[in-house]
C-alpha cells in the first residue's frame, strides 16, 4: 500500500444519468498516469472522488495512504490540483493568491515559485481578471507546483490553451518529473498531451476503465496490419484482433497483441502482409473504445 | 476541526469583500447621521435607508461569498485546499455572520442611542430590538439557503422572502397589543409579548443554522 499514491478498489458512483462503475486503479508513487477518455467518460468524477470532493457510493479510495473522503483534509495537504474548470479570484492579484496559498502550506517553495513566475512570464501584481486563459492556467499551475505536492492531479489542464502555452505547461510538467518522488495523474481527452508526459495510460469510457497499462506496452502491442488476401481465402486467425476493416481482399486488422510471429503466421496462411503500421495513442484509444462498445452492444 | 484553516478562509472572504463591508459601514454611519439631524422626515428617511443598507449587506455577502464562488468556479480552488466540507461550512457561516454583525450592531446600538437621546422615544426600543433581530434572522435564512442550495435562484427567493418577512413581521409586531401599548410612550416597556417574539426569533436563528450544518454534513457531492 505504501508505494501506491492512489488506490481505488471497486469504486462506484451513481447519478441519475451516469454511473461510474467498479473503478479499480493503482497509481504507484513516482509515476505519471494519463487518464484518457472522451467528454463525459468519467474522468472528472474519478478525480473528484480522488480529491474527496465527491463521495463514492461503493468501494475504497486511498490517496497517499489516507482513506477518502474521511481524511481528505490531511491528504490534500500533499496534493496539488489544477483543473480546467477551476478559477482563481478575479479581483485579487497573483501576489495575493501566492501569499494566501503560502500561508496554508508549510512546504511552499518561494525560490521555486519565483523561478516559475519568470518561466511563465507572470507578474505578481497583476489581477487575475486581467490575465489571458493561458496565463490563468499557468498561475494555477504555479500555485499547485510551488507547494511541492507529493501528488499532482491535473484535470484537463491544457484544454483551451494555445499551442505555445500548451507546450510551456507540458514542458514544466516534464521538468517536474526530475523529482522521482512526485506522482502525477493527468487527465485529458487530448491524447497527444498525455502521450508526451505519461508513462502509464488508463483509458476510461462510459464510466468504466477499459484498459490500463504502461504507455510503451500500448505502443508496442497495438499495430495495424494491411493484408492482401488471395481470391477466396479466409482471413487468418490472429490473436488480439479488435477491429477488422478495409475491403474483402484488402483487409486491415487492428491487434492489441502484436508480435513478429504474426507476420509469418499471415504468410503461412497465404496472405501477404503489405504493411505493419504502428499506432498513435489516439488511434489505440479510439480502437479500444469502439471494440468495447461493439462487445457491449453484442 | 482545523480552526486555523477556518480563520484563513474567513479572512479571505473579508479581504475579497472589503469594499462592500466598508461601504455598508459608511452607509450605516451616514443614515444614523441623517436620523440624528432630527425632524420627522429625516427620521423616516434615515430609518428606511438604514434598513435598506443592512438588508443589502445581509443579502450581498452570502451571494458574493457562496453563490458567486460556485458560479465563477472559484469553489474548486477553495475545496482543493486542505479543508473538509464541515470546515468550509463553518467558515462561511461564521465569516458571514461576524461580518454582518459589525454593521448590524452599529445599526442596533446607534438606533438605541438615538432613541435614548430623546426621552419621548424610549418606548420604541423593544420594537427596534425585535426588528433588528428579525433582520438578523432574515440574513441567516439567506445564508442557510445560499449554503444548502448554492443556487442564485433560490438565494434570490430567500432574499425576497426575507424582505417580505421584515415588512410583514414589522406590521404584525406593531399591532400586538402587549407591544403596541407602550411603543410610543416615553418609557421602555419589556412586555412578555416582546420577550416571546424575541425568543422565537433567536430560536429560529439557532434552528436555521443547525439545519444548515445538518444538511451540509450529509452532502455527498461538493463540486
Amino acid at each position: 500500500m505504501n508505494d501506491l499514491s492512489v488506490h481505488f478498489e471497486g469504486v462506484s458512483k451513481n447519478y441519475p444519468h451516469f454511473t461510474l462503475n467498479d473503478i479499480s486503479l493503482e497509481l504507484p508513487t513516482g509515476t505519471i498516469m494519463g487518464l484518457i477518455g472522451a467528454n463525459g467518460a468519467g474522468k472528472s468524477t474519478t478525480i473528484r472522488i480522488l480529491m474527496g470532493l465527491v463521495h463514492q457510493d461503493q468501494g475504497q479510495v486511498h490517496v497517499l495512504g489516507r482513506a477518502m473522503p474521511q481524511e481528505q483534509a490531511a491528504a490534500k495537504l500533499d496534493i496539488g490540483f489544477v483543473s480546467e474548470d477551476m478559477r482563481l479570484y478575479g479581483s485579487a492579484t497573483l501576489a495575493w493568491h501566492m501569499k494566501f496559498v503560502r500561508s496554508i502550506y508549510a512546504q511552499w517553495d518561494q525560490p521555486y515559485a519565483e523561478m516559475l513566475l519568470q518561466r511563465f512570464d507572470l507578474k505578481p501584481p497583476q489581477k487575475i481578471k486581467g490575465l489571458s486563459h493561458g496565463q490563468r492556467v499557468k498561475a494555477a499551475l504555479l500555485l499547485a507546483l510551488a507547494r511541492r505536492p507529493r501528488l499532482l492531479v491535473l484535470d484537463e489542464p491544457t484544454t483551451g490553451l494555445d499551442p505555445v502555452a500548451r507546450q510551456e505547461v507540458l514542458g514544466e510538467l516534464m521538468a517536474v518529473l526530475a523529482d522521482e518522488d512526485r506522482t502525477i495523474l493527468f487527465s485529458s481527452h487530448n491524447t497527444l498531451d498525455v502521450e508526451q508526459i505519461s508513462d502509464q495510460i488508463t483509458f476510461i469510457d462510459r464510466g468504466r476503465i477499459i484498459a490500463s497499462d504502461d504507455k510503451e506496452i500500448f505502443l508496442d502491442r497495438w499495430r495495424r496490419l494491411r493484408l492482401v488476401l488471395p481470391p477466396e481465402a479466409d482471413l487468418p486467425s490472429l490473436p488480439g484482433v479488435v477491429q477488422v476493416g478495409g475491403s474483402g481482399r484488402l483487409p486491415v486488422l487492428v491487434t492489441n497483441r502484436f508480435d513478429a510471429a504474426m507476420v509469418s503466421a499471415c504468410n503461412d496462411a497465404g496472405a501477404t502482409v503489405q504493411a505493419v503500421d504502428p499506432m498513435t495513442l489516439e488511434e489505440i484509444f479510439v480502437a479500444n473504445v469502439h471494440s468495447r462498445r461493439e462487445k457491449q452492444t453484442v | 476541526m482545523n480552526y486555523a484553516m477556518v480563520k484563513r478562509l474567513m479572512l479571505k472572504d473579508w479581504y475579497l469583500q472589503r469594499w462592500a463591508i466598508l461601504g455598508s459601514l459608511v452607509g450605516v454611519v451616514v443614515t444614523l447621521g441623517i436620523i440624528a439631524t432630527g425632524g420627522k422626515v429625516a427620521f423616516l428617511l434615515g430609518l428606511i435607508l438604514l434598513i435598506m443598507v443592512i438588508i443589502s449587506i445581509g443579502a450581498q455577502m452570502p451571494v458574493a461569498t457562496i453563490v458567486t464562488e460556485r458560479k465563477e468556479q472559484t469553489l474548486p480552488f477553495v475545496m482543493t485546499l486542505p479543508i473538509s466540507y464541515w470546515e468550509y461550512t463553518t467558515s462561511k457561516i461564521w465569516g458571514n455572520l461576524l461580518i454582518f454583525l459589525v454593521p448590524w450592531l452599529t445599526m442596533l446600538l446607534g438606533s438605541v442611542a438615538l432613541l435614548m437621546y430623546d426621552p419621548k422615544t424610549h418606548g420604541l426600543i423593544p420594537y427596534v430590538a425585535i426588528m433588528a433581530t428579525e433582520i438578523l434572522m432574515s440574513t441567516c435564512l439567506v445564508l442557510c439557503v445560499a449554503l444548502i442550495t448554492e443556487s442564485q435562484g433560490w438565494t434570490v427567493s430567500a432574499i425576497m422572502a426575507g424582505n417580505i418577512g421584515v415588512n410583514a413581521i414589522g406590521y404584525l409586531v406593531a399591532h400586538i397589543p402587549g407591544i403596541a401599548k407602550g411603543m410610543w410612550g416615553p418609557a421602555v416597556q419589556w412586555s412578555s409579548a416582546a420577550s416571546v417574539v424575541l425568543l422565537v426569533e433567536f430560536a429560529t436563528i439557532v434552528l436555521l443554522l443547525s439545519v444548515t450544518f445538518f444538511v451540509q454534513a450529509r452532502k455527498k457531492d461538493f463540486l
